[in-house]
């Protein structure tokens, strides 16, 4: 290993080395929780599939059907305090393009209050539902329709437990680094549980009500 | 000296213990803005219309499906823009590109087991389209 | 909600009682006594050696990404040991229980397997081979090399590589420890339905199953994240996406399907655990359920798997065989293409598994167009490793002997693919041997890159090459052993042999099953020979060191660092010039180029908390398992607190000043003329530099 020939390559020939490259923390950050959510996408699409599967009349086995269990009206109220709280946790990117720690936090707490008021309404439908007698175990059909309904109120809690957190976090750090990708990371997730609702509100409870 | 000195803004910090200002000047951050607002018109426009469609039975079923899905599209489309900022920018293009690959297979995953199933169910079920017809729906006795 | 269970339970214990253990059984005790041992005498050397330190400070904690990959490694390597022995058992059973008069031993009216047992173990060899021993060699070898391949100094994400890795631990984990608590599920290892619905399997054994099954998939999710945005993100400057080398690109597109196909998976058996644990109809038989759901969710997963685990050894021999023809890969966009091609056609390809559901013929029609469109990439690669050979120096060392003798199991493995893709021919050998024997030899042509790849790069990781000539004849003898087991099988298929038969009915079929338990004999002899090849390797490691480039002919950018690779990687980020960076400097003459000026390198620091995140992982589906409620809720609670405590806590990350890289890198250039500090993979950081949590 002799040193030197590499020492004036280094200083004469082609490029070698490069001292203090730097990576893109915040956007690596992001992008691999992106694949994360697309993942998250994956999982929904393989319950949609069941759905697609286990939706048909045969597979209410008797029980409920898809057009009575299915409430469009309920479900549109839904979509309004779910569509707010995005709205809300965007005016709190809003106030992060500007450092505005008070307003980051202010948006993080409306989003919240307003994500409990869907966990709420979402709480109130699954109980009618039950008390009527359509259960999980029913049926396939009711099955696969209480994985979608669960499995997207799931999210809203995780959404919610995580706005929790990051109101701490931004609460006991400030606005650092850290603080700023996890805040993107959860815009992310908050904004994309809503784009799931779009296809759990259409094919789900709208179309069920067609059928 | 051939030696290019490549400093990032942005490069191997211990973000945890230096609170970092020029944090907000990254690129995604700065993607925030009104689109939010467009987002949530737009969706809730675009579910109400839907809604209002399958409440008056304003089309027959098939063609509602069609309709209802294709509204349904058009919102989801809109919000990967506004909302999740989907779009061919330096900062985005690799988001953007990962969700043009997954697309195909959300369509293919729900697409084809739809597709084997309809055959699986004409081929073995007993006419489950008849089936279901005479199948009476059972009551619901709840408060609506 | 909760399904009620016959038999007992109890609020402490759950279904846990010492009944649970197979105590009786002579084989699971004789394994367990073997098992006891061979923990006395781990705990007993790394006492006797000191190495608890070490093993908790440099290993358990770590975050260093060919640390990770090194364990990943070793796990798949103790499961497919375990599998290996099912393999075994599996074999001497079928040979042993021929016919009516065949005697029976232990139990068993034929052989000395019970039925129920024989089941667990072909359930047992499969879930084995194909998640804990094929994806974690898999896993481990990419973890390894794409950061040093692009020039990185670890994962994106090192913290959630460690947890990756712990979670799957946690997966082989559980599968071990049915073997001496409860019992695992008889219903093959992509499950059968309804067999695994509660009704049909009241016992623990489906559920171990399909906890460990999650718990891996949930790992290998995370790592092809991982691994996908370290790829995105991390390349050095110059490694443009034309300069990737070409087992990068095959970890790609390989982490492209386990990021797009584990969550389907996983959505598949959590179906079943709802069905399994609060009554739902997902695929039972009744009230509105459909089993042939199951199959499709688990094969949409089950079929990209496969090409999961065989792009990344495609993307080894694709390294290996340039090496050793002394020339550029041939049609390098080719084998891209090929391998982002590979990728895409295996989303359309499941339902070939399950051809003889009675779907439409267009559909069966369609299914069998894609899985035949699987053999147009996998040709194009062929035909570029041959040309890649065609007027090459070509140097047969132990890594470029298992390269090229995987290419003649892809074209066996290959060729009768091809057969069953033909919807028509698959109702013919639907469920017969000849399956099993055709994904065996698909499976052996993984097994054969992974150990052309263990040898190509083992000095790389470690500074010294493998040992040659008991490397040799353990391959000649994995080899025969290979041909003397399927041949027969494949010939068994033809007559019409089914899967899984704890007992054979017809006589006629002995002489070729006997031939088989030869095959076997044949393997473990080899495997002696691998015990033997390790053993004297590490022996005469001092003779066997080298220099950056082990093969004097290597071409990608990992061959420019150090041999074994110091844990920051690359002294200084490297920019690169060419596809083959390495062979670029060297014909250049710059081997030597050492960087002049020295930068402060950042690091993560180590952490406990993956490896806690793993054994709570574990708790909780062991808990799951024997339905021990308030453990199962504990185990959640901790992993969230866990998860909550790790996003406050700072100081993750530490710096190492450019004085002291430097000082490192000088004192390996004198190291190299005489090795005095043990060289472990990857070093170890100076105890002044851990800013440790």
């Amino acid at each position: 290993m002799k040193g030197a020939a590499g020492e004036t390559a280094g200083g004469l020939g082609p490029v070698m080395w490069r001292p203090n490259h730097g990576y893109d923390d915040v956007s690596t950050k992001t992008l691999g929780f992106w694949l994360y959510m697309l993942s998250d996408a994956m999982m929904f699409t393989a319950l949609f599939a069941a759905y697609a599967v286990l939706g048909h009349a045969m597979n209410a086995a008797g029980g409920p059907l898809p057009g009575t269990v299915a409430h469009p009206t309920h479900a549109f109220t839904e979509t309004l305090w779910l569509f707010s709280s995005v709205l809300a946790y965007g005016g709190a990117m809003i106030a992060l393009k500007k450092g505005n720690r008070v307003g980051v936090m202010a948006g993080i707490a409306v989003a919240l209050l307003v994500a409990l008021g869907f966990l709420g309404s979402d709480l109130h439908e699954v109980t009618r539902l039950f008390a009527a007698g359509a259960t999980p175990e029913r049926s396939g059909y009711l099955s696969a329709f209480f994985a979608l309904v669960f499995y997207h109120g799931l999210h809203v809690i995780v959404g919610v437990a995580w706005m929790l957190v990051m109101l701490g976090q931004v609460a006991v750090f400030g606005l650092s680094e850290a603080v700023v990708y996890r805040l993107l990371n959860l815009r992310l997730f908050w904004h994309f549980q809503a784009v799931m609702w779009v296809f759990m509100f259409t094919f789900v409870y709208l179309r069920g009500a067609i059928i | 000296m051939g030696i290019h000195v490549h400093l990032r803004v942005f490069a191997g910090r211990d973000y945890m213990t230096e609170s970092n200002h020029s944090t907000f000047e990254h690129p995604e951050v700065q993607l925030a803005g009104t689109g939010y607002v467009a987002a949530y018109v737009a969706g809730i426009a675009l579910m109400g219309l839907s809604l209002m469609l399958v409440k008056d039975h304003a089309l027959d079923p098939t063609a509602l499906g069609i309709a209802i899905s294709g509204i349904a599209g058009l919102a989801a489309l809109l919000q990967c823009v506004l909302l999740l900022h989907m779009t061919l920018s330096r900062t985005q293009i690799w988001q953007t590109v990962a969700l043009v690959l997954f697309v195909p297979l959300f369509i293919l995953t729900i697409g084809l087991t739809s597709w084997m199933f309809h055959g699986l169910y004409q081929r073995t079920m007993l006419r489950p389209i008849a089936a279901s017809q005479a199948m009476a729906p059972a009551p619901l006795r709840a408060p609506r | 909600m909760l399904v009620h269970i016959d038999g007992p339970w109890s609020p402490l214990l759950g279904r846990l009682a010492l009944t649970e253990i197979p105590y009786k059984n002579p084989i699971l005790v004789g394994t367990f006594l073997f098992a006891v041992v061979l923990a006395v005498v781990l705990v007993g050397l790394t006492t006797y050696f000191g190495f608890w330190r070490t093993l908790w400070r440099d290993w358990l904690t770590s975050v260093d990404h060919k640390k990770i990959g090194i364990m990943y490694i070793l796990i798949g390597l103790v499961m497919l040991f375990r599998g290996f022995i099912d393999a075994v058992m599996m074999r001497t059973q079928q040979a042993m229980a021929v016919g009516p008069h065949s005697a029976g031993y232990l139990d068993a009216v034929h052989g000395y397997l019970t039925p129920y047992h024989f089941d667990q173990i072909y359930t047992a060899h499969g879930t084995i081979m194909i998640l804990f021993a094929a994806t974690p060699l898999l896993v481990g070898i990419m973890n390894i090399l794409v950061p040093l391949q692009i020039g990185a100094r670890d994962m994106a994400y090192p913290y959630l590589n460690a947890v990756s890795l712990w979670l799957t631990a946690a997966g082989a984990a559980l599968v071990m420890a049915s073997l001496f608590i409860g019992d695992f599920a008889h219903a093959g290892w992509f499950g059968i339905v309804p067999v695994m619905e509660l009704p049909y399997s009241p016992g623990v054994g489906v559920d171990y199953w399909m906890w460990a099954f999650q718990l891996s998939s949930i790992g290998t999710t995370l790592g092809g994240i991982n691994l996908l945005a370290t790829i995105v993100k991390m390349r050095a400057p110059g490694m443009t996406w034309g300069r990737l080398p070409i087992f990068t690109w095959a970890s790609l597109s390989a982490n492209l399907i386990s990021l797009t196909t584990f969550p389907v998976v996983t959505v598949a058996l959590a179906l079943l655990a709802l069905d399994r644990y609060l009554g739902t109809h997902f695929y039972t038989a009744g009230l509105g359920g459909n089993l042939m759901l199951y199959n499709d969710l688990f094969w949409i997963w089950g079929h990209p798997e496969v090409y999961f685990v065989i792009l990344p050894a495609f993307g080894m021999i694709s390294e290996i065989i340039p090496t050793f023809a002394e020339k550029p890969l041939f049609g390098y966009m080719g084998m891209v293409v090929a391998s982002l091609g590979i990728a895409g056609v295996s989303w359309g390809v499941w339902l070939h598994h399950f051809f003889t559901m009675a779907a439409a013929p267009a559909v069966n029609a369609f299914f069998s167009i894609t899985t035949m469109a699987v053999g147009i990439p996998t040709g194009v690669k062929v035909f570029n490793w041959a040309f890649t050979m065609f007027r090459g120096r070509l140097r047969f060392d132990l890594p470029m002997m298992w390269a090229s003798a995987a290419l003649f199991f892809l074209l066996v493995g290959g060729l009768t693919g091809m057969m069953n893709a033909f919807a028509t021919n698959d109702y013919m050998v639907h469920n017969s041997v000849f399956v099993v024997a055709h994904f065996h030899m698909m499976l052996l042509l993984i097994v054969y890159a992974i150990f052309g790849g263990v040898n190509y790069w083992f000095p790389k990781v470690f500074g010294f090459r493998l040992e040659q000539r008991f490397g040799r004849m353990f391959f000649w003898l994995f080899t025969a052993g290979t041909a003397v087991v399927f041949v027969p099988m494949f010939t068994l298929g033809f007559m019409g042999m089914t899967r899984r038969l704890d007992y054979v009915a017809f006589p006629q079929w002995q002489p070729l099953l006997d031939i088989e338990v030869v095959g076997i004999v044949i393997y473990v002899l080899s495997a002696a020979f691998l015990v033997a090849q390790l053993y004297v390797s590490l022996r005469d490691r001092a003779q066997n060191r080298v220099g950056a480039d082990a093969w004097g002919t290597s071409r990608s950018l990992e061959w420019i660092t150090h041999s074994p690779v110091p844990f920051y990687n690359f002294a200084v980020t490297p920019e690169v010039h060419a596809r083959d960076e390495r062979s670029w400097r060297h014909e250049r003459g710059l081997d030597d180029a050492a960087p002049v000026v020295y930068e402060d390198i950042h690091m993560p620091c180590k952490t406990a908390i993956p490896l806690g995140l793993g054994a709570l992982g574990f708790g909780l589906a062991f808990a799951l398992v024997w339905r021990i409620w308030w453990l199962a809720l504990l185990c959640s609670g901790a992993i969230v607190a866990l998860i909550v405590i790790r996003a406050f806590m700072t100081g993750t990350s530490y710096t190492i000043p450019a004085r002291d890289v430097e000082k490192m890198e000088h004192d390996r250039k004198r190291g190299a003329a005489k090795p005095a500090r043990a060289q472990v993979p990857g070093g170890s950081p100076a105890p002044v530099l851990g800013g440790g949590t």
